[in-house]
């Protein structure tokens, strides 16, 4: 009879009863007072023992999300990848190995070619041309055997302005390993892969924030103030609506000085992405806003004299705060992809910053692709970001939704 | 409570149409189980109108719902219960055969005629629908017997209507199609969810009138489920009073109005909006006139090239008067203006025509900046307690924000004080600031909005509905605060409501609204007693006489 947890009914409504009630019973629960009541007009109802606040509300329901916790589970793993890519990556994203062009993928093996267990070991190649086809063929050569050991000294990185040399693994005597292989230049396509993500992500936080701000301030504010400065707003985002995206993009970016500094590049095409990427938000927070502005909450607060800032910045915005964050987990992964491209397109990042996009530059013609299908690696990991971002945005929109109850 | 049966009339022998027995409904939520039916059994005997009562949360929508078997799918119904349906075991049927016995033996009416009916449908074949859906007949018969259908719910022109869209038609008629609906195929039970919580109070009672005439009529059992004690009171035999999932009493209506057992029905009937205003002093200063206030909406219809607009006139040269003290009604439907003319005197909205003075001095011309120095005397408490709280911020972040915006207080300690005072004031004590609002009840948030306006130590405040939203005992606690501080302060109020009974329990002098036009003016009692218009006479029959 007595329900498990006391508290539970307080805060929170049977989804049934919630839906029948009316506008002016709303399904909560009314604490009633003692019964009978001490006196007409005694003390105000007892308040509840414990409740949850609301982003407590949130985490519990995001919690029982299996594909969302799955999803933030590999998000976090690929921004910490982002982050230590210097220590975790054998090699530096420019280091060459001349004598391994084009090199396959290396397997770890704990067997030895005796058949006997060993310590972990890569095998290097052993260079066969085929007389007919004239192909060189490389086969894992059993004399060119490297024992793996964590934490060996390498090529030098740089976290926080400190600089290290040690990395997570490598080979004991400085043979090279490549677990990916390597591209044309002889690169490691494993490290540079790894440290591309570190750009790629930095590109997708970047258009995201700076589009995000962008969008939520003219949004909340164009849904706010309506007349006239709505009107001009929103006609700008019409405008940037209405451009065909990839021509434009295509446009702008080959506008870009190609003799620049890479990082000047890598800013101005971020803010080429933010200058399209803000309309989508704005829009959205513009007709949230707009409903509720008419809100009672709202309108108390001008009742009290507060000023258009203050209700801005207070009340608005904090209220439409879950949907940027929402929207914010579904627009990284479109900037990964967009990003991606253009960069593949040749467009994008360019030498010597890697990333995603700009490795699979080089896979971009027949030739390269099947004499080195292993280049396409990054793909694995954009694919992977992406589906992780779009699982968690997906598990955070249905915890914040406020009408869930399960 | 399982053994809480109703007592058997000796007089019937018969098996009742519908049995209940022990019915229990759980929720699964966020952190554990919501035990929202405890238990509960009762009877519904055939020709009798069952009404099951309680506050918001009681669960009597629940087991609604639990007879028809539409409850959510977080739901679970416990495995003793049992509903016998004409002998027939309801819990045990398929979906199939549960759907027919769905509008066919059961129908339901809702309490939200606005949105029961699908609005892209015309209404006739909606209801047509289910007669086809039930019974073998062909269209032209079935539309035969919706229109005979809508002339016995007295739907004017039912040929004509037959053709029309639900946004065509107003509340009262649409829930009267619902009622044909529910009628359509003759059913043995009719349960209704609160058919007249939405609909204006003179809109009510003629809905209730045909109900009780349809149910003699066919003979058919009802189960009402209602909040509202003079819809009880007016319409059902029996009774069950229901709390926190428990039946706590049942009987006939006259057994448990005349003698209530249950401390909690007691309490329920005695939480009737009663008493009077305190006596006003003839000699008081005006605090608040308004002069000819006229708003009008422009609504642009037309093309694009042949632009018209038509003016809607919300508010219409009203004219009114509060004077220090004094708590004026504003009353009418909905629709009649009279929150428009509300937030129009408190400059939430701009007039179009008009003079507002305050203490003698014209506010009307004033712009944002300008009512700045006049919104710390002018407040206002607004009617649904779960919006005018901003669910982002905690209590003292709430009732801070006027104080920080008009400067009250130098230091975050004065200002604690001052928020503590103000939450004194309405009987609540200070460990509630650091919480936000959706941890409190309805009675509790309408409190908090009250103290948020208190802390300015204001002259004036305008309630917008403040109690309409709340359920009836806690109601009662709110109109006696109001008067407390009302006596304390010597606070001028101006009461907007479309419920007689509380405006007779709290206002001096009364405003009848109609269409944007005052149709009645002068003291509470004088019109009330003697209203000069049929439509106040209607709006006091709807509220006061409903018993008689």
């Amino acid at each position: 009879m007595a329900a498990r947890r006391p508290d539970v009914e307080e805060f929170s409504p049977p989804v049934g009863t919630s839906q029948l009630e009316s506008p002016i019973d709303p399904g909560k629960h009314e604490v009633d007072p003692a019964i009978p009541p001490v006196e007409e007009g005694g003390p105000a109802e007892a308040v509840a023992a414990t409740s949850l606040s609301y982003s407590q509300l949130v985490m519990r329901r995001f919690r029982r999300n299996n594909y969302g916790m799955v999803g933030l589970v590999i998000c976090i793993l690929i921004i910490f990848i982002a982050v230590f890519s210097g220590f975790l990556a054998p090699y530096a994203s420019s280091t060459t190995d001349t004598r391994a062009l084009y090199s396959p993928p290396q397997l770890i093996r704990i067997i030895s070619p005796e058949g006997t267990l060993a310590r972990p070991h890569v095998l290097g190649f052993a260079e066969d041309m085929d007389m007919n086809t004239f192909e060189i063929k490389f086969i894992p050569d059993p004399e060119q055997r490297a024992n793996l050991a964590f934490f060996v000294k390498g090529d030098e990185w740089k976290l926080f302005g400190l600089t290290f040399d040690r990395h997570l693994f490598g080979t004991v005597d400085g043979q090279p390993i490549h677990l990916l292989g390597t591209d044309g230049l002889g690169r490691d396509i494993f490290s540079r892969m790894l440290h591309g993500t570190r750009i790629t992500l930095l590109m997708g936080f970047l258009v995201m924030l700076a589009s995000g701000i962008i969008g939520s301030i003219m949004g909340v504010s164009s849904g706010y103030f309506g007349g006239f400065y709505d009107l001009f707003v929103q006609r700008l985002v019409e405008f940037i609506k209405s451009f065909p995206d990839l021509p434009l993009y295509l446009v702008l970016v080959s506008l870009l000085p190609r003799r620049a500094d890479a990082a000047l590049i890598f800013i101005m095409f971020a803010g080429i992405l933010v200058l399209l990427g803000w309309a989508d938000v704005s829009r959205e927070l513009r007709g949230k806003v707009m409903s509720m502005r008419g809100l009672e909450y709202v309108r108390a607060a001008e009742a009290v004299g507060a000023g258009s800032g203050r209700i801005l910045f207070r009340h608005l915005l904090p209220n439409v705060f879950s949907h940027i964050i929402v929207w914010a987990t579904y627009a990284l992964p479109n900037v990964i992809l967009l990003e991606s491209f253009l960069s593949f397109l040749g467009v994008g990042v360019q030498a010597p910053m890697v990333s995603w996009g700009s490795m699979l530059n080089q896979v971009l013609d027949f030739q390269s692709f099947s004499a080195a299908p292993w280049m396409m690696a990054p793909v694995i990991m954009i694919v992977l970001s992406v589906l992780a971002f779009n699982a968690f945005g997906d598990g955070l929109r249905d915890a914040m939704d406020p009408y869930s109850n399960v | 409570m399982s053994d809480n049966k109703v007592a058997t009339n000796p007089a019937t022998n018969e098996a009742p149409l519908l049995e209940v027995n022990n019915v229990r409904v759980d929720f699964r939520i966020v952190d554990g189980t919501l035990n929202a039916v405890k238990g509960n059994s009762f009877e519904v005997r055939k020709g009798e109108t069952l009404a099951l009562v309680g506050e918001s949360g009681s669960g009597k929508s629940v087991t609604a719902r639990a007879i028809m078997r539409m409850l959510a799918d977080n739901a679970k119904v416990g495995k003793e219960t049992s509903i016998v349906f004409k002998g027939q075991e309801l819990m045990k049927l398929t979906e199939a055969q549960m759907q027919e016995i769905r509008g066919n033996h059961i129908t339901m009416i809702f309490q939200e005629p606005l949105t029961s009916l699908n609005p892209i449908y015309r209404i006739g074949d909606q209801v047509a629908e289910i007669i086809l859906n039930h019974r073998n007949v062909s269209k032209k018969k079935a539309r035969e017997e919706v229109i005979r259908l809508f002339k016995e719910v007295q739907i004017p022109e039912p040929e004509a209507r037959f053709s029309q869209y639900p946004h065509q038609l107003s509340g009262g008629q649409r829930q009267r199609v619902m009622i044909a609906m529910a009628l359509a195929n003759e059913p043995d039970l009719l349960i209704a969810d609160e058919p007249t919580t939405a609909l204006d109070v003179t809109v009510q009672a003629e809905i209730l009138t045909l109900m009780k005439r349809l149910q003699e009529k066919h003979g058919m059992a009802i189960l009402l489920i209602t909040h509202d004690l003079g819809v009880v009171r007016q319409t059902s035999d029996r009774v069950c009073v229901m709390r926190y999932g428990e039946i706590v009493e049942s009987g006939t209506t006259e057994q448990i109005f005349g003698d209530p057992q249950h401390p909690y029905t007691k309490h329920l009937i005695n939480s009737e909006p009663s008493g009077h205003p305190d006596p006003l002093n003839d000699e008081l200063s005006v605090i608040m006139e308004g002069k000819d206030i006229r708003k009008v909406y422009k609504i642009k219809h037309g093309s694009f090239w042949n632009r018209k607009t038509v003016d809607l006139i919300a508010v219409n040269d009203v004219s009114l008067k509060v004077r220090t003290g004094e708590t004026l009604g504003i009353v009418g439907e909905s629709g009649s203006g009279k929150s428009t003319l509300g937030m129009s005197l408190i400059k939430l909205q701009p007039i179009t025509a008009g003079q507002i003075e305050f203490l003698g001095k014209r506010i009307d011309p004033l712009d944002k900046r300008g009512m700045r120095p006049y919104r710390t005397d002018i407040q206002v408490v607004f009617q649904d307690p779960f919006s005018s709280l901003n669910p982002r911020m905690i209590i003292r972040q709430i009732i801070e924000e006027g104080l920080i915006v008009n400067n009250i207080g130098s230091s975050s300690a004065e200002r604690t004080k001052l928020i503590r005072k103000a939450l004194e004031e309405v009987q609540m004590t200070a460990d509630v600031m650091d919480r936000f609002p959706h941890e409190f009840s309805g009675g509790q948030r309408q409190r908090i909005a009250i103290a948020r306006a208190l802390a300015l130590q204001p002259k004036f405040i305008l309630l917008d509905e403040p109690t309409s939203a709340l359920d009836l005992s806690i109601q009662a606690q709110i109109i006696e605060l109001l008067r407390d501080l009302r006596r304390r302060h010597d606070l001028s109020y101006i009461f907007i409501s479309h419920d007689l009974k509380v405006v007779r329990a709290l206002c001096h002098n009364v405003i009848v609204m109609q269409n944007g036009n005052v149709v009645e003016t002068g003291p509470t009692e004088d019109v009330l007693v003697n209203p000069k218009t049929e439509y106040t006479q209607r709006l006091v029959d709807a509220a006061i006489n409903i018993r008689a």
